[in-house]
């Protein structure tokens, strides 16, 4: 009946069901004759917990001695009693057999308590490594890779392991040990008996493997589809106002109804397999008792005439609860090597993550000393730059330009024309396909990352709100950056008014989803923390979203403190801030088309008097 | 709700039940008369023949066992699965019938939760649970009873004191297991949306180089999430082998307390071992009964939320549903008409009046957010008005029955929604009525434990049986016609399965534009008076938009179109066109006398002009 309540695995969400269902369909390349290696590289995540592993093992050998023994105590009682003992002998017995379990519960206590925290502290590792990992990854490793499955990599798979190394892979030991253990003890004691009861194994083992094969392949079905009417539920919510406007709700439910019933023959084949299965076994288990009570009762004869010949009674007793004792291990055996396919598969989808290079790195170890002495002034150059996201879809057309510290530098052009893809290569998000960018003459794949993107401030179009409140969303975590630091950066930005007016001010909590920033607001707060990082270069793409005329103003007056001392790459949709440019470069169609100030430009009547043109129209 | 279940299945719990009563009571018999097998083997005159006689009636009892073990799941799990099933779809039917306020309430996650998890908790506690606690019950009672009756009262008292222990423990331990596994969730969740923030962060985190720090965070969530899990792992360290410990020291009282009955001649042999198995089996009953309390809780809770869910009703009633009106002419009347989703947000609509007469055709355009989507839904009667009437042909809308409503105005949405099936199907969406169509069968003898052919298995069963509903509708010629006119029959022949394409994750991925004209096809397939299209050429280029403009006006000759637009070329030939301003007719009139006035609409021309001049410049 042990089967009978599995709530707690239900539980989980129905979005892991989809995403697993779309692993399953990824993984078929899978490769079937690599699960040793993969073994030993898991292994080499116990090796520092080597001394806990061999602990528990010997922990668990005495345990599974003592288990063995305690039936053998029990027998003895009964001999003496048909001996005729005294009480003290019993009582002597009784304190035997209490103390051979308290035993067994110590070492027991003990050897769980080592595995679970070397399986939980593996876990640990394995997922700061590959969070890390992951995070050493360039952007364009993010573009094509969805965020769900990285997700899934870090907390999913990395759980599947935990089972392996706090469990499974100790009883499997133990179940090996077990079941050869318990043959010796019977083989020992009397081998005709042990060899009649061991007649009935290969039923049992084969009985059990196939009924695991079966019931596996069947929860795969039902899994799938139940994925399928997850799934489909979810489509059809979101699409609900279609079904109402078209009509369709009756033939909807209809097709439902033919889901529903799908999913429910799945269950109904599960619950059949457990159905026959489990009293097969159970009957079995009846069988291989009427075989040993037949058996033994004979020798138990054998023994009445002639001494010697056969055995006692209190063996038989023990042999009566070692046959019993033969189905547990078998069963758990079964199931244990299931798991540890499962475990290898989510092990192997790690690895593939964790074996995918970072495409950008520091190149030689010298570079990666931060060199935060002398700073960066801010001279940046594009030498004939051409890139690409993908193959020849050239973004970027040699591109050429310089731009001199201190300088202010505006690009404009239409959406598409490679104006947002400039600021990206200037802090190496991406490596450019031909040609070079240098910062103060330096190209910047010779440059430390770090140091590099520190020089950068990023004022960023989307802001990206985290978790938390108004101050750590400005520092970033940065404990650098003292409140004071914080507080000024916030003025500077002019967004201090808003959040002044906030119920908690700076402690305001605030999130990506539930955000009740006004894009306004957002990106005065981005200006706050990007003011607090006091960057060398400034690079900014400008909000295009509908901000009210009193915000306008502030976020006009905040950019130009902002732009104050620093070198400037923006990218600019509003024409108060293009004409305060020292120069503007206009994109087109990946190239650098026209260059100068706002009035050259307007006399030389190109595309940028059209894009004027255009924005004074829309204004 | 749950209770008519109940009652239409009271025959198959009736029937588990009492099957499940008789293995209890048989399963008592198996112990005593092993127990009369070793106490006969000590006595003399017991011979092989009363060894055989017991055999068969172990024997006999495994047998009756193993069969009534089939039967209680047959009759209740079975039952389980199937009141689950009739709910699902009960449910499912509930939601078909709510309005988009429900659906603006509810979030589909959560509707989600009600059909996953939910569900799952109620159907354990009217399946698993309801055997457990029956079982568990007369479990004890039979045994206490045996023990009582067959061994005597001292020894079942003095024995049995532990076993409370257990049933205290059970208790407790349901209750913090409930508490610690919840915890544990908790976290986990806490670690997987702080490893989503972090990754969707990832370009914040890396402009500012704040790798560090996010490993910092990291952390925080890891090492809580170890805590939760190795407080499960203790809590489970001492559980587990506690029972265990526990039911030893019953059988050390036994073996102590029971031989000094032995030798005070209270106590038989056979008693004796009869007692040791019996106290195994009271085990099982003690956990028992606390897991089904918890089930029985649980199940409760889920219940109430589902409860919630169906007790609500649809906020737009089919007031016209027995009124006989069955067609629609296209004539349409818009008097004074106000809106507002949320009264406290003022209206999105205010005093709009229009009148369209049949077979012409009014374009609607105006900026993002001022109302022109809200004017469709209101016509189609996802929402009521708030102040003034709609009506059709005379009529008011609210007296039109809803699907003559729905059947005769074909809508394309901007948001163009399609399903996960083929392309025919998705076009014929709006015209199919239920047919059946015959289940794919596959045997499991397919699969034999190669998992991930499972997967492909389904999805070509999948593509089969969508082919095959497609044929059983023989619409292929007229979806064509209607693709041909949306101007999507030429991507549609060049998909890998033409039309039985499937379309979204499993199949094919269509582009915007291309999702936009099946859409479109899918409306024009309906051949009604009206067809409303809701910025459903924004995805098309201006040549496609040409032509399907083209195939428009004669495929809709004498009916009546509306269409709402961004794109002035998209409508200037409209017979009327009206600009909507912040919620109100700013404009109306036709393209020439618009642009005579001078006002918004003669602007927005102007500024879409240039927008094209530039276009067209060469690189």
């Amino acid at each position: 009946m042990q089967d009978s309540t599995r709530s707690s695995s239900s539980r989980r969400c129905w979005m892991r069901w989809l995403n697993e269902a779309d692993e399953v369909s990824m993984n078929h390349r899978k490769i079937e004759g690599n699960e040793q290696s993969i073994f030993a590289r898991l292994m080499g995540y116990a090796k520092p917990y080597m001394s806990s592993l061999i602990l528990a093992t010997v922990f668990m050998l005495i345990t599974t001695a003592l288990e063995l023994y305690a039936p053998i105590v029990l027998g003895d009682a009964i001999d003496s009693f048909t001996e005729g003992a005294e009480f003290p002998q019993i009582l002597n017995l009784g304190l035997i057999y209490l103390s051979a379990l308290v035993g067994m519960f110590a070492f027991y206590v003990g050897q769980m308590w080592l595995l679970g925290k070397m399986g939980q502290d593996i876990v640990y590792n394995m997922r700061a490594e590959v969070f890390a990992h992951i995070h050493s990854m360039h952007l364009g490793f993010f573009d094509v890779t969805p965020i769900g499955r990285l997700v899934t990599r870090v907390t999913n798979d990395v759980e599947a392991l935990s089972e392996m190394f706090s469990g499974i892979l100790v009883r499997l030991v133990k179940n090996a040990v077990k079941i050869a253990g318990l043959a010796v003890v019977m083989l020992v004691m009397n081998y005709k008996l042990a060899l009649r009861a061991f007649i009935l194994i290969p039923l049992i083992v084969i009985l059990t493997f196939m009924f695991k094969r079966i019931s596996r392949t069947c929860y795969r079905i039902t899994r799938t589809k139940l994925t399928a009417i997850n799934t489909y539920l979810s489509e059809h919510i979101s699409g609900m106002k279609i079904i109402r406007i078209f009509d369709r709700e009756h033939e909807k439910n209809q097709e439902f109804k033919a889901r529903s019933m799908d999913l429910f023959k799945a269950n109904f084949r599960e619950v059949m397999v457990f159905g026959i299965f489990r009293p097969s076994i159970y009957l079995l288990s009846i069988i291989a008792l009427i075989n040993i009570i037949w058996g033994g009762s004979e020798l138990v004869f054998a023994e009445n005439s002639v001494a010697g010949t056969g055995i006692t009674v209190g063996v038989l007793y023990v042999f009566i609860q070692y046959v019993s004792q033969f189905f547990e291990p078998i069963q758990d055996l079964a199931e244990q090597i299931g798991t540890l396919q499962q475990a290898f598969a989510s092990a192997e989808k790690i690895f593939m993550i964790l074996d995918e290079e970072p495409a950008i790195v520091n190149k030689t170890e010298a570079d990666k000393t931060e060199n935060t002495s002398g700073g960066i002034l801010g001279r940046i150059e594009f030498d004939h730059v051409w890139f690409a996201y993908n193959g020849e879809d050239w973004i970027l057309k040699d591109v050429s330009f310089v731009i001199e510290p201190g300088e202010k530098v505006a690009f404009v052009g239409a959406t598409g024309a490679g104006k947002t893809t400039i600021l990206s290569l200037v802090g190496r998000y991406y490596e450019v396909n031909k040609g070079r960018i240098l910062v103060d003459g330096r190209d910047i794949r010779d440059m430390n990352t770090d140091e590099l993107r520190r020089a950068i401030g990023q004022v960023q179009q989307d802001v990206f709100i985290f978790t938390g409140d108004i101050a750590g969303n400005i520092r970033l975590g940065n404990s650098e950056i003292t409140d004071e630091e914080m507080k000024k950066a916030a003025q500077t930005a002019n967004a201090d008014s808003f959040i002044e007016k906030l119920e908690h001010k700076y402690a305001e909590a605030v999130s990506e989803r539930g955000s009740t920033l006004s894009a306004g607001e957002r990106q005065l707060l981005s200006f706050a923390r990007t003011l607090a990082f006091d960057p060398k270069i400034l690079v900014m793409d400008e909000a295009t979203a509908n901000i009210d005329t009193e915000t306008e103003s502030l976020i006009t007056e905040a950019l130009e403190r902002l732009m104050s001392g620093r070198t400037t790459i923006m990218v600019a949709h509003r024409l108060s801030t293009i004409q305060h440019c020292d120069c503007i470069m206009v994109m087109h169609k990946g190239r650098l088309r026209e260059k100068g100030t706002h009035q050259e430009l307007l006399a030389a009547d190109g595309i940028y008097k059209k894009l004027y043109e255009l924005q004074k129209a829309a204004g | 709700m749950l209770w008519k279940y109940v009652k239409k299945y009271r025959r198959q719990y009736i029937c588990g039940i009492l099957i499940l009563f008789a293995v209890d009571m048989l399963s008592v018999y198996i112990p005593q008369f092993t127990g009369e097998v070793t106490d006969g083997l000590t006595t003399s005159g017991f011979t092989s023949s009363d060894v055989g006689r017991l055999i068969l009636l172990i024997f006999l009892c495994g047998l009756g066992m193993a069969v009534g073990r089939f039967g209680w799941r047959w009759f209740l799990f079975v039952t389980a699965r199937k009141i689950e099933r009739e709910m699902r779809d009960e449910m499912f039917e509930h939601l078909t019938g709510m309005t988009q306020d429900f659906y603006n309430k509810n979030k589909t996650g959560d509707l989600m939760a009600h059909f996953t998890n939910d569900i799952a908790s109620l159907r354990v506690a009217i399946g698993p649970a309801v055997i457990s606690s029956f079982d568990a019950i007369v479990m004890t009672v039979l045994v206490l009873t045996k023990m009582i009756l067959y061994i005597n009262l001292k020894i079942t008292v003095i024995a049995c004191i532990p076993m409370l222990v257990i049933l205290a423990g059970a208790l407790y331990y349901c209750n913090v297991a409930e508490k610690y596994y919840t915890d544990k969730n908790n976290a986990f969740s806490d670690l997987s949306d702080r490893v989503q923030e972090s990754f969707s962060g990832v370009r914040v985190i890396k402009a500012f180089v704040q790798e560090k720090h996010e490993m910092e965070e990291f952390d925080k969530v890891n090492s809580k999430n170890r805590k939760m899990a190795m407080r499960v792992v203790k809590l489970n360290m001492v559980f587990g082998p506690g029972i265990e410990l526990i039911i030893g020291i019953c059988r050390a009282i036994t073996i102590i307390y029971g031989g000094w009955q032995m030798i005070e001649g209270q106590l038989s042999l056979a008693q004796f071992i009869a007692f040791n198995q019996y106290i195994g089996m009271l085990v099982w009953p003690m956990i028992a009964v606390g897991d089904s309390i918890n089930a029985f809780s649980q199940g409760r809770a889920a219940y109430g939320r589902i409860r919630k869910i169906m007790d609500e009703k649809p906020e737009i009633e089919d007031t016209g549903k027995d009124n006989d009106i069955t067609s629609l002419e296209g004539e349409i009347d818009i008097r004074n008409v106000s809106f507002s989703y949320v009264p406290e947000y003022g209206n999105v609509l205010d005093d709009i009046s229009v009148h369209i007469d049949k077979g012409s055709t009014l374009a609607i355009i105006g900026k993002t957010g001022c109302g022109k989507t809200t004017i469709a839904n209101l016509l189609v009667r996802l929402y009521e008005t708030t102040n003034g009437t709609i009506s059709f042909d005379g009529h008011d809308i609210k007296e039109i029955p809803m699907d003559t409503l729905r059947t005769e105005i074909a809508y394309v949405p901007q948001d163009n929604f399609l399903f996960s099936d083929t392309v025919q199907s998705n076009i014929a969406f709006g015209v199919r009525k239920w047919m059946e169509i015959p289940e794919e069968k596959f045997s499991l003898a397919k699969f034999r434990g190669k998992e991930t052919i499972i997967a492909e298995i389904m999805d070509e069963n999948l593509k089969k049986r969508a082919e095959q509903v497609d044929k059983a509708y023989g619409d292929l010629e007229q979806v064509e016609e209607a693709a041909k006119t949306a101007c999507v029959h030429d991507n549609i022949i060049e998909f890998p399965n033409k039309y039985a394409t499937i379309v979204g994750e499993r199949g094919v991925t269509m582009s915007g534009g291309q999702k936009q004209r099946t859409s479109i096809a899918r409306a024009i397939m309906k051949k009604a008076p009206i067809l409303i299209l809701d910025d459903a050429l924004s995805a098309v280029d201006t040549d496609t938009e040409e032509k399907i403009l083209e195939n428009l006006k004669t495929d809709r000759k004498g009916k009546t179109t509306i269409i709402i637009a961004h794109r002035i070329t998209t409508i200037q030939n409209a017979d009327k066109i009206m600009v909507i301003d912040d919620g109100k007719v700013a404009e109306l009139g036709s393209h020439d006398e618009l642009m005579k006035l001078g006002g918004i609409y003669a602007r927005l021309y102007e500024k879409q002009q240039l927008e094209k001049m530039l276009d067209e410049m060469a690189e």
